[in-house]
């Protein structure tokens, strides 16, 4: 079932008296319980795709559609609610709060998500998941003692921890090393398949692919192969 | 989650240092304050505690109060007339101890009144800072345009004009020391309205001061000072404040990504400035009263709570600015921008 649809999607850029135009009529339906993978060269539009249909950045054109709302349409807090509520956010580098242990970064991000989980049934789901990326022994360290892929899988425990029914990473694994990079994409792939969520990943790592069920090819802010 | 007092706990030490630098500014705004405010006292502390009023002195005086001398009949009717109002004369003079050792002193004399001491004749008030000169109750002090001995009756606490000791003489005494009949000037208490008086002029107690000699002058340069440094300090702490949040642009960027109320990100800054300026100025202001009560005996030095309190309101101002200012900045941020600038 198609839960997030994008329709003739544009984005343009004006740099001096430049206009560039980035993304040119992009259309795309993403479904429950499935990892699609955008890739293709760089500038191709791939990363601002993904931050146009997560509400990161506004479309020129178009319309960016999430549970019959259109994003394009709404105002800025309306949009929060949704990136709070609804999506899960992974990065190229993991973006951790440095002065919150493990443990509090999930709970931050249970508290911004307005759980309506209790303060013992909050720390239980924080353990479960930090279980589910293998962090459980870690959740009292700061970022600053983790190793790359620590920070990473604590990143995919954030993006996960308030149930999301979006989950969208740019890049996750290419601060990474390859073994470590296939276990992250193991891990999403995993927890998309688990928690029943909706995944877009952009990679430019071909290795990668062999974890993602869609692959759509992107050249000069176009669609130009689906599989 | 207080994330506000999590950072804090995590970056003590970074957190520790800006909290000196309020805490040291703020310590040498109050000292000087306290400075300027003593060498204030020292010259005026006569008139600065009296009770709000006016003073009335000759018209031909041109608003100089040792030129000034009042007509007997004129003083007889507004002492009649206005309630609690007090005839006094003001002039620097000397006294000279038994061995013959000079000592420069204010005379005040006045008619009878509860603002002003009153002194017998032959008899002497003297400042609380004669007595560390010395002087003791009952000692005989002379003058050389007075016939007779002053004796000492007692000391008052800081009461000085002109940086000189007040010592309160009575009126006949006053006379055969400045060969005059007249008084200076009349003073009437808690009469804020300025009466129409042919031949004299009248001033507040704020304008008053003004007229004594040196006291503007001094006082102005001292304001300079404390006010200059008020809004130095003030800038400091704005810049710190605006500098410690700007740094955050990138971390608030990503707690907006992940769906992070704004008005929050406000919430912890503004959390993170009220505590570091409350704690470094209660220390400030703990200290500079500590110092009040110890200062060295000689030093004019006084700081009232009021004043410093009314410091403390204007840091917490211009701190309060200075966050903001920084959070105007943080609201302007995207989310995208800060991801795209790497790990925080």
């Amino acid at each position: 079932m198609s839960l997030f649809t994008l329709n003739e999607v544009k984005k343009t850029f004006t740099i001096g008296e430049v206009k560039e135009e980035i993304l040119k009529g992009v259309n795309l339906s993403l479904r429950e319980g499935e990892v699609t993978a955008l890739v293709g060269a760089s500038g191709s539009g791939k990363s601002t795709l993904l931050t146009i249909a997560a509400g990161l950045q506004s479309a020129s054109n178009g319309q960016v559609i999430f549970e019959g709302n259109n994003l394009s349409q709404m105002e800025e807090e309306g949009i929060r609610k949704i990136r709070a509520n609804h999506f899960g956010f992974i990065f190229q580098f993991a973006h951790l709060v440095p002065f919150l242990t493990v443990e509090e970064q999930l709970l931050l991000m249970l508290d911004v998500s307005e759980s309506k989980l209790k303060k013992h049934e909050q720390k239980s789901e924080v353990n479960r998941i930090l279980q589910v990326v293998g962090m459980e022994h870690r959740k009292q360290a700061y970022p600053s003692s983790l190793s790359g892929g620590e920070k990473q899988r604590v990143a995919i425990a954030r993006a996960i921890i308030h149930k999301p029914k979006v989950l969208f990473a740019d890049e996750p694994t290419a601060s990474l090393d390859s073994k470590r990079s296939k276990d992250v994409m193991a891990l999403i792939r995993e927890i998309t398949k688990t928690l029943n969520i909706t995944t877009l990943v952009v990679t430019h790592d071909e290795e990668m692919l062999v974890f993602v069920d869609h692959i759509i090819k992107m050249s000069d802010g176009l669609i130009v192969q689906h599989s | 989650m207080n994330l506000a007092f999590k950072e804090i706990k995590r970056n003590k030490v970074r957190f520790l240092i800006l909290g000196s630098i309020v805490f040291l500014v703020s310590l040498l705004t109050f000292i000087i304050s306290g400075l300027a405010n003593g060498l204030s006292q020292d010259n005026a502390s006569l008139i600065k505690d009296l009770p709000e009023g006016q003073f009335y002195m000759n018209d031909d005086a041109e608003e100089t109060y040792t030129l000034s001398r009042i007509d007997s009949s004129l003083q007889d009717e507004l002492l009649t007339n206005y309630k609690d109002a007090t005839a006094l004369s003001i002039q620097m003079g000397i006294l000279n101890n038994h061995n013959g050792k000079q000592q420069s002193v204010v005379f005040v004399a006045s008619t009878e009144s509860k603002n002003f001491k009153d002194v017998k004749d032959g008899e002497i008030i003297l400042d609380q800072s004669m007595e560390e000169k010395g002087i003791n109750v009952g000692d005989t002090l002379t003058n050389p345009q007075f016939s007779g001995e002053f004796t000492v009756k007692g000391f008052v606490d800081q009461t000085k004009f002109s940086h000189a000791a007040v010592a309160f003489i009575n009126i006949e005494n006053y006379k055969e020391i400045y060969r005059v009949n007249e008084m200076q000037l009349v003073f009437v208490p808690k009469d804020n309205s300025p009466q129409e008086i042919s031949g004299l002029q009248s001033f507040s107690k704020h304008e008053f001061l003004k007229t004594i000699p040196s006291f503007n002058a001094e006082q102005m340069t001292l304001n300079m000072i404390v006010w200059f440094l008020v809004v130095i300090s003030g800038m400091l702490f704005a810049i710190f404040f605006y500098m410690m949040n700007v740094q955050k642009i990138g971390l608030f960027g990503i707690l907006k990504a992940i769906g992070l109320k704004t008005s929050r990100l406000f919430t912890i800054m503004w959390t993170q400035m009220i505590f570091i300026t409350i704690t470094s100025l209660a220390l400030s202001i703990a200290i500079s009263q500590g110092f009040n009560l110890i200062a060295p005996e000689g030093m004019p030095f006084s700081l009232t709570i009021e004043t410093t309190m009314n410091l403390s309101v204007v840091f917490l101002v211009i701190g309060f600015i200075g966050t903001t200012i920084a959070s105007l900045q943080i609201k302007k941020i995207e989310p995208l921008q800060a991801i795209q600038q790497g790990e925080i």
